[in-house]
């Protein structure tokens, strides 16, 4: 496994695309919560209609588990994006058939592309981690603590949902153009949109479709002494299974759609 | 005894509903230097592309010395396979180095078969700024990483200048005398016929016919003659005997004989005998072409 891992190192160690945008990644991930906490830094903070109306601030402990895990989540589009890219370079250069020439076995080559989204994955929930104690830190205020870290790892969950996710359709277009276009689109339009039509005329089905399972894993997180009464709560244990259950699904397409057909 | 390295049984493979290999079984014999010959499109590239598990063969099955085709088993043959596959972001060292790991062989290597091929001067060179003849030379040195015994080459001099082309013919020929077994690929009449001991014929996706080189490409030989009298070499040509077929051509005559039966000093003292004195006297071997295109269209 090890030896395995460290040719896809050789691979990205110097494509300079990779660490570009992994580099803006983490600073955006950085600056998406920064926008957010300017705006809210922004509340009437001596009147007490206001703050029982916002409920504890947003980015104090234990609230900036959930804050940061939900801003960060816009950004989870870009380790699909990286996943595309490096699976769709290897379908242009013809380097999938090269290296299975070489001697890796069809399994090797994309199991290796799978531990690539859970590495993504990792990294992108330790910066988010990373980012959530520096803004609790700096908004004060209240002491560390670790209340609410369960949304972390529901970060998690929406990470390796998001490469996982890019992964197959790196896998399903092989072009890097269209399969990028499609996977933007799916992400940020198509699905919520469909979600919207399944969630007002079937019994609200909508939030269990792919993403917005594991979407819906951390809440908004702002105002939520107003939006609270307006939400429909899904128990988290619920969505992680079924999350689960969608991750096996796409794992499994990727492996069995590259070890049968021409590649 | 000679054992078989790559045994084809019975491969068939369909593009949907084209059919690109029909039915084709032929082993290759240890140590010899295998051509496969074929024009564009006869299935030259699907047959070796499924025996490296890179396409699914529709029926039929392959075995390398008696083994089911196998990861590992690819890790011990240098294959060049259509392309040169490479990172194009990467340097022509960086690419075979990761070509190295994945075969499980030390990277010390790499520097010895760039040498081989003459890219060792550019070895740090990104590999999109290669011209062709580069890439196919690089494509070449991965092949040889690692020392294999059993090289695949599909038309290894693709892209590349005459003397690129002469080079990579006597670097066949080398590691043919090295007893490696070499299988390869080619449109090309005479590079198969100046390396290889044997040869397989492919026709869209037809296999025509598999073996030893000598017994399928047999050169009939063709003496052209002629004369200041063509009428009265007629006459005398038409007498002789031994030649299997004679045609004019201008003021030339063409005969026709079977393999190494010509014999020039023979028929020049016939004529002359007869009273025609030759201007003109020639042997040519029936090229290649001639000959495969017979085949091919039969």
């Amino acid at each position: 496994m090890l030896s395995l891992l460290k040719i896809e190192w050789m691979k990205v160690k110097h494509y300079r695309t990779f660490w570009l945008l992994s580099l803006l990644y983490l600073i955006s991930l950085y600056g998406i919560n920064f926008i957010a906490y300017r705006i809210q830094d922004a509340r009437p903070k001596k009147n007490d209609m206001a703050n029982l109306l916002i409920g504890n601030p947003p980015f104090q402990f234990p609230e900036v588990w959930k804050t940061v895990s939900y801003m960060s989540s816009f950004m989870l589009f870009i380790p699909g994006l990286l996943i595309i890219i490096s699976l769709t370079n290897e379908f242009s250069f013809k380097t999938h058939r090269q290296n299975i020439i070489d001697g890796w076995s069809r399994h090797e080559f994309i199991v290796v592309k799978m531990l690539l989204t859970l590495i993504l994955a990792v990294v992108s929930t330790v910066a988010v981690f990373i980012t959530a104690i520096c803004f609790g830190l700096f908004e004060g205020g209240s002491d560390f603590s670790i209340e609410n870290i369960e949304f972390i790892g529901y970060f998690f969950v929406q990470a390796i949902s998001c490469t996982a996710v890019g992964l197959l359709f790196g896998l399903l277009f092989k072009r890097s153009g269209i399969a990028i276009g499609v996977f933007f689109l799916y992400v940020v339009v198509l699905e919520n949109m469909l979600a919207g039509l399944l969630n007002k005329y079937v019994y609200n089905s909508g939030r269990f479709l792919p993403l917005e399972t594991t979407d819906n894993l951390i809440p908004f997180p702002f105002l939520r002494n107003i939006v609270n009464p307006y939400l429909t709560v899904t128990d988290p244990l619920l969505l992680l299974v079924l999350s689960a259950v969608y991750l096996t699904i796409y794992y499994f397409i990727c492996l069995k759609k590259f070890e049968v057909e021409d590649l | 005894m000679l054992n078989n390295v790559l045994t084809l049984t019975n491969l068939t493979k369909y593009y949907g509903k084209i059919l690109a290999l029909n039915n084709v079984s032929f082993s290759v014999p240890e140590g010899s230097v295998f051509g496969i010959l074929g024009p564009n499109g006869s299935g030259k590239t699907t047959m070796l592309g499924i025996v490296m598990d890179i396409l699914k063969p529709t029926s039929g099955s392959f075995t390398f010395y008696g083994q089911p085709g196998h990861a590992n088993m690819r890790k011990q043959i240098g294959t060049l396979l259509e392309t040169p596959n490479f990172y194009h972001y990467l340097s022509g060292e960086r690419n075979l180095q990761i070509a190295a790991e994945i075969k499980g062989k030390g990277h010390d290597q790499v520097d010895e078969v760039l040498k081989k091929v003459d890219l060792l001067e550019r070895k740090t060179s990104k590999f999109s700024t290669y011209s062709l003849g580069m890439k196919q030379r690089l494509a070449i040195a991965s092949a040889l990483l690692g020392g294999p015994k059993v090289l695949v080459f599909d038309e290894p001099t693709n892209g590349l200048d005459p003397v690129g082309i002469s080079e990579i013919r006597t670097l066949i020929q080398r590691l043919a005398l090295e007893g490696k077994t070499i299988i390869m690929a080619s449109h090309m009449l005479d590079e198969v016929e100046k390396v290889c001991t044997h040869v397989a014929i492919l026709k869209r996706g037809n296999l025509l016919t598999a073996g030893d080189v000598d017994e399928i490409l047999v050169n009939d030989e063709i003496v052209e003659v002629s004369a200041a009298n063509s009428l009265l070499l007629a006459t005398v040509l038409k007498e002789m005997s031994g030649y299997n077929n004679i045609k004019q051509v201008d003021n030339d005559f063409h005969l026709l004989y079977p393999p190494a039966k010509a014999d020039l000093e023979a028929i020049n003292r016939y004529c002359f005998k007869k009273g025609v004195v030759l201007t003109y006297l020639r042997l040519k071997k029936k090229s290649l072409e001639t000959k495969f295109l017979e085949l091919t269209n039969q």
